[in-house]
């Protein structure tokens, strides 16, 4: 903490291409020390697959387009249950947070159902839906579905009266007061509760696939375990992460673009 | 008011420091005696562990391996039965948690080899393996040719897999005309009671589900001419097998014991009934080798036969796309171990040894008994 | 997941509210009961599918009379506990060396975030090839999970110490040992304990994936697969039941435990 060294060696690193070569400076070694472990052997191939053989698999399943098809269908499943979740809680969530009838009424059981683990709904849920799209869209769309209602309640509860009162005092009729004062007011909340319904989603689908599936980036892991190709599973867990880099990337954007509009309009 | 701060938290430090190293030290406890660990892939119902349907399951249930090393009271023989059945047993295998694969089956076996797993083929546990299909009595599937755009289940690595995948081939179908989803044993056959899958591949467990009705059986290889079945193997880690040569040479006599007792037709109810310890009434197994000598697929021999078989199977592999690199079978076997147990037991002559198309090239002395009617 | 909103809800006490908000609070789930109930008695669906409420409360007397609870319900526990344990350790140490030095932040940082992209349960063959499928791989895994919560929010609550704070430890010229116990700790301690808070809710849920997901052995998830495996839908929601009992149990603890570490803090 010596607050003399700032100097313009701090001052480079502040912009942001110096930063970018930082971040990439351990990866990179991480990366060769890898390497070199797989040429020389110190570990057996089964525990640690060489980085040639993971680039290999990646390549392979990509040029057999056995990658791209999977990457979307994994990321259709999530889109589709992450919008039916999302939806749902977000108008549950607007009725909670403003009645507070509706909220002794349903808060309660709402606690309950909330710490029901997702994954643990999965065996009932292939019994119910069987092992289909139908089973995995809907264990992603209870997984999303709960912290966006969470979060949009608070939030939309904890929009100020003095708010509420000038939507009155402006004589404005409920739908509007609700779309032009009230939700903009809670957006920060709203996306809060978005962006860990997305991630709950994400992790859900991940875990479904891994439980029952025929395809999609988490069967892929699945096949490459059961193939002891753990070559395929480390490019794919790889991919996994880009692929959640890129999804939750997009959203952060959105919000951004959306927090920046709510800005400017006030 | 800092000295008592700092005192504080290097106090909490020091005993944070103390309890790690403690649970370090008691993790590495005391220098144990050699333990000989043994993994089966697969297990019971309601997942117990036993096996049955082989060699290996016998030599277990009747505690052959462990009479062998009754007197030796620093040798302990530990079992390990996977649910996750060939796969499980081979991450076990590679993270050095086993020293003996007894009765892997072919794919997981091809599949760790080519990954570099380094194993020694040490002795047949079972060949000519009967595999079902069983279909829901809804589904209208009546042939594999139906099998088309239905709804299946696969456990994906294990040598149901391939031996699927062999069938499916020669009535020219591929994984891909039906939808195969990954479930092992207990998950398939709660999705067939479930209604979730329309049918799957596998093994006696099958039969105890048709006769409560669940399922039809569609197709057996058993009729079949062609080796449709599915083989499984004993295999060592080759480090134990340097480290303990003398070692690796009594669990195979141990087994080949077994193996004599398995084989002997006069044992034929006995063997059912220690089979019948995984929780499948003797009947099931009775009906898998009706009209069939036990000594058909318990045969510990690797002759060439058995060579050839494994030779087809990778090439097999590599066409369906299971496995990316070239296996080496012929290093793979390792008969001396084998050869000993036989020769010292005196049953060189006992099983019948095949050539590579299947043709018979010596006579063996368990066929001149009678197959038994139980 | 959605257990940290839940638990960032202020209401104190608000499953107790008491007088009328509680009755109106009970008169949902009692009438979903009885709707299954008499789903059940009028057969909509085979009993084998759905078992109704009181076929369940029955297996779980008979389980819970067997004994066998204990033991799982202690296994799953353990597990938890453990995990958590060295997770947050571990958290907590790499998030006091993100937060407090500039060059470990801009070294490790993006890695660190990089690797939080990754699901978790993508982990789940890694840590079992590499800790085997049993104990030790499932703590592994539950290790895991409670890492990067606390890290992240260590690391935040470090950086957000205002700097009048980290320029009063320059100016009473405390040490590196100093300023971390008496200012950087403290300071943190609401985002800490935060941390901690998600980390042990993560860690349970983790507990659970790995019991479904890694070899059989006692423990609640382990009761959840049993059921799933022998078709007995009856066990599977006993099963389901206790878990999600003892998640509420944990939910309220790990609340609890933060609110006393911030009332410590500001005492």
């Amino acid at each position: 903490m010596s607050g003399g060294r700032r100097g313009t060696l701090d001052e480079a690193f502040r912009s942001w291409p110096g930063r970018a070569i930082l971040g990439l400076i351990v990866p990179v070694l991480l990366g060769v020390v890898w390497f070199v472990t797989a040429q020389k052997g110190w570990l057996p191939e089964q525990l640690l697959p060489s980085p040639v053989a993971v680039w290999q698999a990646l390549a392979d399943t990509a040029a057999s387009g056995d990658l791209w098809t999977n990457s979307l269908i994994s990321l259709t499943r999530v889109g589709e249950g992450f919008a039916i979740g999302a939806a749902v809680g977000l108008i549950l969530g607007v009725v909670l947070g403003l009645s507070r009838r509706a909220r002794e009424l349903v808060d309660p059981l709402f606690l309950l159902l909330a710490q029901v683990p997702p994954l643990g709904l999965i065996p009932l849920a292939i019994l119910a839906l069987g092992v289909d799209e139908a089973m995995k869209v809907a264990v992603i769309a209870w997984a999303s579905f709960i912290p966006v209602v969470l979060n949009v309640k608070q939030g939309i509860g904890d929009v100020p009266r003095s708010l509420h009162e000038l939507a009155e005092v402006l004589t404005f009729d409920p739908w509007y007061a609700l779309t032009r004062v009230v939700l903009p007011a809670a957006v920060p909340p709203i996306f809060t509760g978005l962006r860990e319904g997305l991630a709950n989603a994400w992790q859900t689908m991940v875990a479904a696939e891994l439980f029952a599936s025929t395809e999609g980036l988490g069967y892929m892991i699945t096949l490459g375990r059961q193939l002891f190709q753990f070559d395929m599973v480390l490019a794919v867990v790889l991919v996994l992460g880009v692929v959640g880099l890129a999804v939750n990337g997009t959203l952060a954007l959105v919000e951004r673009r959306l927090l920046r509009w709510q800005g400017q309009a006030a | 008011m800092k000295k008592q701060l700092r005192r504080r938290f290097g106090a909490g430090a020091l005993v944070a420091v103390v309890a790690a190293l403690a649970a370090l030290a008691a993790g590495n406890a005391a220098a144990e005696p050699i333990s000989i660990r043994f993994g089966y892939p697969g297990v019971g119902a309601d997942n117990r562990p036993f096996a049955n349907g082989d060699i290996v399951a016998v030599a277990h249930a009747g505690h052959f391996i462990e009479d062998e090393f009754k007197g030796d009271p620093d040798i302990t023989i530990e079992w390990t039965f996977f649910r996750g059945a060939g796969p499980a047993l081979n991450e076990s295998l590679a993270s050095g948690h086993l020293d003996f694969a007894a009765g892997l089956g072919d794919l997981p076996a091809i599949v760790a080899r080519s990954n570099g797993l380094q194993t020694r083929y040490l002795m047949t546990d079972k060949v000519r393996d009967t595999i079902y299909l069983a279909v829901r009595p809804d589904s209208g599937i009546s042939r594999i040719e139906d099998l088309a755009n239905h709804r299946l289940s696969q456990f994906k690595g294990t040598n149901i897999q391939l031996a699927a995948d062999r069938v499916l081939a020669a009535h020219g179908l591929t994984e891909r005309n039906a939808k195969f989803i990954n479930l092992d044993v207990g998950g398939a056959l709660a999705a067939l009671t479930g209604g979730s899958i329309d049918g799957t591949f596998g093994s006696v467990e099958l039969l105890t589900l048709r006769d409560r009705g669940v399922v039809n059986i569609a197709y057996s290889t058993k009729a079949e001419a062609a080796n449709f079945g599915r083989h499984q193997a004993v295999y060592v880690i080759e480090a134990f097998e340097r480290a303990h040569p003398e070692l690796v040479q009594r669990v195979v006599n141990a087994l080949v014991k077994a193996a004599r007792f398995a084989a002997d037709e006069a044992n034929r109810s006995a063997v059912f009934d220690l089979w019948a310890k995984s929780g499948f009434p003797a009947e099931v197994f009775a009906e898998d080798f009706s009209e069939e000598r036990l000594a058909n697929r318990l045969t510990p021999v690797i002759d060439p036969y058995v060579v050839a078989r494994y030779r087809n199977l990778v090439a097999r592999v590599r066409e369906y796309g299971l496995v990316r690199r070239d296996v080496d079978v012929d290093s793979w076997f390792e008969p001396k171990y084998l050869d000993a147990a036989l020769k010292a037991q005196h049953l060189e002559h006992f099983w019948p040894r095949f050539d590579v198309d299947g043709s018979k090239l010596t006579d063996g002395e368990v066929e001149k008994t009678q197959v038994g009617s139980r | 997941m959605s257990w940290i909103a839940l638990a960032r809800e202020r209401p104190a006490g608000s499953l107790w509210p008491g007088g009328r908000p509680l009755v109106l609070g009970f008169a949902l789930p009692a009438l979903l009961l009885v709707v299954w109930q008499v789903i059940c008695l009028a057969r909509w669906l085979p009993p084998y599918i759905l078992p109704s409420p009181v076929a369940v409360v029955e297996r779980f007397a008979t389980e819970l009379a067997d004994g066998r609870f204990g033991q799982d319900v202690w296994a799953s526990l353990s597990r938890v506990l453990k995990g958590f344990f060295f997770g947050s350790a571990a958290g907590l140490a790499f998030g006091l060396l993100l937060g407090l030095s500039r060059w470990a932040d801009r070294l490790l940082g993006p890695l660190f975030m990089a690797y939080r992209q990754i699901a978790l349960f993508a982990w789940v063959p890694l840590l079992s090839m590499w800790f085997g499928g049993g104990e030790t791989g499932k703590v592994a895994f539950v290790t895991l999970s409670a890492f990067a919560p606390v890290v992240v929010n260590t690391w935040r609550a470090i950086r957000a110490i205002p700097d009048p704070l980290n320029e009063l430890g320059a100016v009473l010229t405390f040490n590196r040992l100093d300023h971390v116990s008496l200012i950087a700790l403290p300071g943190a301690l609401p985002g800490i304990a935060t941390g901690l808070r998600s980390a042990m809710i993560y860690a349970w849920l983790a507990t659970v994936g790995a019991e479904l997901f890694l070899d059989i052995a006692p423990g609640m998830g382990g009761r959840l697969n049993e059921g799933r495996d022998k078709f007995e839908v009856d066990l599977m929601l006993v099963a389901l039941v206790v878990l999600t009992g003892l998640g509420l149990l944990f939910s309220q603890a790990a609340a609890l435990i933060e609110r006393r570490l911030v009332r410590w803090r500001t005492r």
